[in-house]
């Protein structure tokens, strides 16, 4: 059931006219919002002189606050458990209109509990993060073109360094996991819907609030600091550093309760006769993935509340003169900062590995080695946080450990290689735009993994740490291996998502001019990196003048890619083609639904009497 | 992957829902639990390092011992009286009103403590050293307990109240309610352990 939990239906009314869900929406969520905002903002002023910076941050950080609460008290997020507590639950006509039935376009801007709704607006979500991020990445090639180039002052370099790095690790986390997770998972394992649908609307809202809370950093001096806003530099940084540990915090909250419905929804809610060993591969990457961010995350948001707390009312968290330590911060932020790289990176692979058995009408070889590879990486990963810590003076005997742990991860990875080759080895590639994907990432992830296995090494990383090498490796890692499994993700269940096929032309100018500025970006910034620049620097030697301006060229034409694949994306969806009920031949459950998706996605509870991958092979 | 189309019913067992709603809970307690072990974790990584002698400077002023057992108190009768009352149904509508009121003094008290903490620098307007920092930081944890602790309590003592909290599926929500509660207590005792240990 959508949004039942038991309890029969009532069909004659689906739209209660009187109730107060009605006439809540994102207009009025934005009006609340904004009037907390003001008057927190103003309240703050009379209380606080303002003068001082400790005072202004605590303003702002507590507008900020007030904007999301405001926002989500005026969208309707807080009317279930109100309503719990004075034990007057939701009736079910109200829970219906919660679903979303019968409401068109306009369900898209409600507090919507359709984890179809929910899927499409993390889509779009995604999307324009993605293009604000990408669009701060040609800012930072264009300033980088030639040496000494003033194109943007050195202060605004930094905070679109910092910009860009947090907008793209939140927009990668839940590239996949956010769309996909919320919209065709639930379909594969044969359930109606999320464990706890009115979490599930909260997890989007509560991300949608933290979005304007990160574009105002550009009004408050902006990010400084990078992505990872290291103590105690982020604490003397401007106002700008209030939108970074604010959208942090929400977003820590969100991915939480993100991941314990994705959990719950894939222990207890899958079909009849859906054995773990029946389970689709992606179904268990997005599964670990989200399971592995629940005890990670926590940490971050810690050492951000720490960062706050430190800048709003006088505490020493990092300040050594009063007993602090930036080590302190390091810890809480890598100790959430290595696994996150794999909860962006398992997500991506697992799509792929669900993709190559479709396309290359064969098995997925040993479905036992794809699960303990994920597994065997989660394990690991949160052993090997130190690693980026080997220059900072914490601990030199511990080096050697934590070099042996990271390059131990290497093994269950190797693992995933394996599996791929094994999957498309003797089979019948059929090479429509999802597979080319699969080819992408087996290029890319090897370079990604290779280059993280020299800086793992302690000595090698001590003359490569804060270069460009790093900036490449980690993008040849999350860009090359995990986005490039998103978008494969994207064409691959566009049709089921739209009702159209995404348009191949388009696909394939956009997937080869990605590629091939991406090979030209990155190949050229690991050469300016092994030769020694710089990362974070707006200017450099004369040097590194070629390796930038070829970098910069590879950034264009991974720009032009970019843009041709939001036009195929936006015409695909308006004028696609229609597409068949399983355009693929795939053998896993969404395909068994026809487009519009039920509201319940199914009819009928579908029973699952065999594994998904049997291509080739009798039923077993 | 092949379906047949066996009929089901299509609204859950109450029983079925329950045992959902509480690895939901157990999955969030699991996240809570990650938050509190990085504060006690700082605490404690602060504490040995005591960094130019900050932790606690010599004139330095701490919380008592007992101040953070005795906010831990309220946590531990609530999950006490919760759990109790869960398994006996008949006396649910006393102890809901019995956790509420324990949740709310406990409430009280943790607010009355960050109001009135002794290392504050008033001419400086900050704190004296990392001590007062962790102190402060394990206490405004413990006050978010209290205010979700007490909300919960508040619905449940008011769904007792009005007769909402009988059938399967209320009984399978006041035991995850008592993992709930049962979870406060834990990591209240846990912060007191860790303010026990004040002086480096």
């Amino acid at each position: 059931m959508t949004t039942l939990d038991h309890a029969k239906v009532s069909e004659s009314r689906p739209n209660p006219p009187k109730s107060l869900i009605t006439k809540l929406n994102m207009g009025t969520g934005m009006i609340v919002g904004i009037v907390f905002a003001e008057v927190m903002y103003f309240w703050g002023k009379s209380m606080w002189d303002r003068q001082e910076a400790v005072m202004e941050n605590r303003i702002l950080t507590l507008s900020m606050f007030a904007w999301c609460i405001g926002f989500l008290i005026g969208i309707g997020a807080f009317i279930g458990p109100f309503r719990w507590l004075i034990g007057k639950d939701l009736t079910d006509e109200e829970q219906l209109f919660l679903a979303g039935k019968g409401q068109g376009v306009s369900r898209y801007f409600r507090y919507c509990t359709d984890h179809k709704v929910v899927g499409i607006q993390y889509l779009v979500g995604v999307m324009v993060m993605l293009g604000a991020g990408g669009t701060m990445a040609m800012m930072i090639r264009t300033n980088l073109i030639t040496p000494g180039s003033k194109w943007v002052n050195a202060e605004i370099y930094n905070s679109l360094v910092g910009l860009h790095g947090i907008t793209m690790i939140v927009a990668l986390i839940i590239v996949s996991t956010g769309p996909f997770g919320n919209f065709i998972l639930p379909i594969m394992i044969g359930a109606r819907d999320m464990a706890f649908p009115r979490l599930n609307a909260l997890s989007w809202w509560l991300l949608f609030t933290a979005i304007p809370v990160l574009c105002s950093a550009w009004f408050f001096g902006g990010i400084p600091t990078g992505w990872t806003a290291y103590a105690p530099l982020s604490v003397q940084a401007g106002g700008g550093m209030n939108a970074f540990i604010v959208t942090i915090i929400i977003f820590a909250i969100s991915s939480a309760i993100a991941g314990a419905n994705i959990t719950t929804t894939v222990v207890t809610m899958r079909a009849k006769g859906m054995k773990w060993n029946r389970v689709p591969i992606f179904v268990i990457g997005a599964t670990i993935s989200v399971a592995m961010a629940i005890p990670a995350f926590p940490s971050f948001m810690a050492s951000q509340m720490m960062a706050a707390f430190d800048r709003t009312i006088g505490t020493h968290f990092y300040d050594a003169e009063f007993g602090g330590s930036g080590w302190l911060y390091a810890h809480l932020f890598w100790i959430m900062g290595h696994p996150e790289v794999y909860v962006i990176l398992i997500p991506g692979v697992a799509i792929l590995m669900e993709i190559a058995p479709v396309f290359a009408r064969s098995p997925l070889f040993s479905y036992t080695t794809a699960v303990v590879g994920l597994a065997g990486i989660v394990g690991l990963s949160f052993l090997v946080w130190a690693h980026h810590m080997y220059i900072s003076g914490w601990l030199p005997s511990l080096n050697g450990p934590f070099m042996v742990t990271t390059e131990m991860i290497s093994i269950p990875t190797g693992l995933l290689f394996l599996v791929l080759l094994g999957t498309i080895w003797r089979g019948r590639p059929w090479m429509k735009l999802p597979m080319l994907g699969v080819y992408a990432l087996l290029w890319n992830f090897l370079i990604g993994g290779i280059t993280g296995i020299y800086l793992s090494d302690v000595p090698a990383d001590d003359y490569l740490h804060g270069s460009m090498f790093v900036t490449a490796h980690f993008h040849y890692t999350l860009m090359g291996a995990a986005l490039t499994g998103a978008i494969a993700g994207l064409a691959y269940w566009f049709p089921k998502m739209t009702g159209r096929m995404l348009d191949e032309r388009s696909g394939y100018i956009s997937f080869w001019l990605v590629q091939i500025g991406f090979q030209v970006l990155f190949l050229g910034m690991f050469a300016a990196g092994s030769q020694g620049q710089p990362r974070r620097v707006a200017d450099y030697e004369q040097a590194f003048a070629t390796s930038d301006l070829i970098s910069t060229i590879g950034a264009y034409l991974v720009g032009i890619g970019m843009i041709v694949l939001l036009y195929s994306v936006v015409h695909s969806w308006r004028k696609g083609k229609i597409a068949p009920m399983n355009p693929w031949g795939a053998k896993t459950l969404e395909w068994t639904v026809p487009y519009p998706i039920y509201l319940e996605n199914f009819h009928e509870a579908p029973v699952v009497t065999s594994d998904p991958y049997g291509y080739g092979r009798s039923e077993k | 992957m092949s379906t047949s189309t066996e009929h089901v019913m299509h609204h859950d067992a109450p029983e079925v829902v329950g045992r959902r709603e509480r690895l939901g809970v157990r999955l969030i307690i699991v996240a809570d639990g990650a938050f509190i072990f990085a504060m006690i974790f700082s605490y404690f990584y602060l504490r040995n390092l005591n960094v130019n002698n900050g932790w606690l400077p010599a004139d330095g002023h701490t919380f008592t011992v007992s101040s953070g057992w005795l906010l831990a108190l309220p946590f531990i009768i609530a999950a006490i009286s919760h759990n109790f009352g869960q398994k006996r149904r008949e006396s649910m509508g006393v102890l809901s009103i019995v956790t509420f009121v324990v949740l709310a003094i406990g409430l009280v008290m943790q607010w009355s403590q960050l109001s009135n903490m002794p290392f504050m620098l008033a001419e400086e307007g900050g704190f004296e050293g990392a001590y007062a920092s962790m102190a402060f930081f394990l206490g405004g944890a413990n006050l978010l307990h209290y205010v979700l602790g007490t909300f919960v309590a508040l619905g449940i003592a008011i769904r007792t109240k009005r007769g909402s909290s009988t059938g399967t599926h209320e009984t399978w929500r006041l035991r995850t309610a008592g993992s709930w509660f049962t979870w406060l207590a834990i990591s209240a005792v846990a912060c007191a352990i860790t303010t026990s240990f004040a002086a480096v």
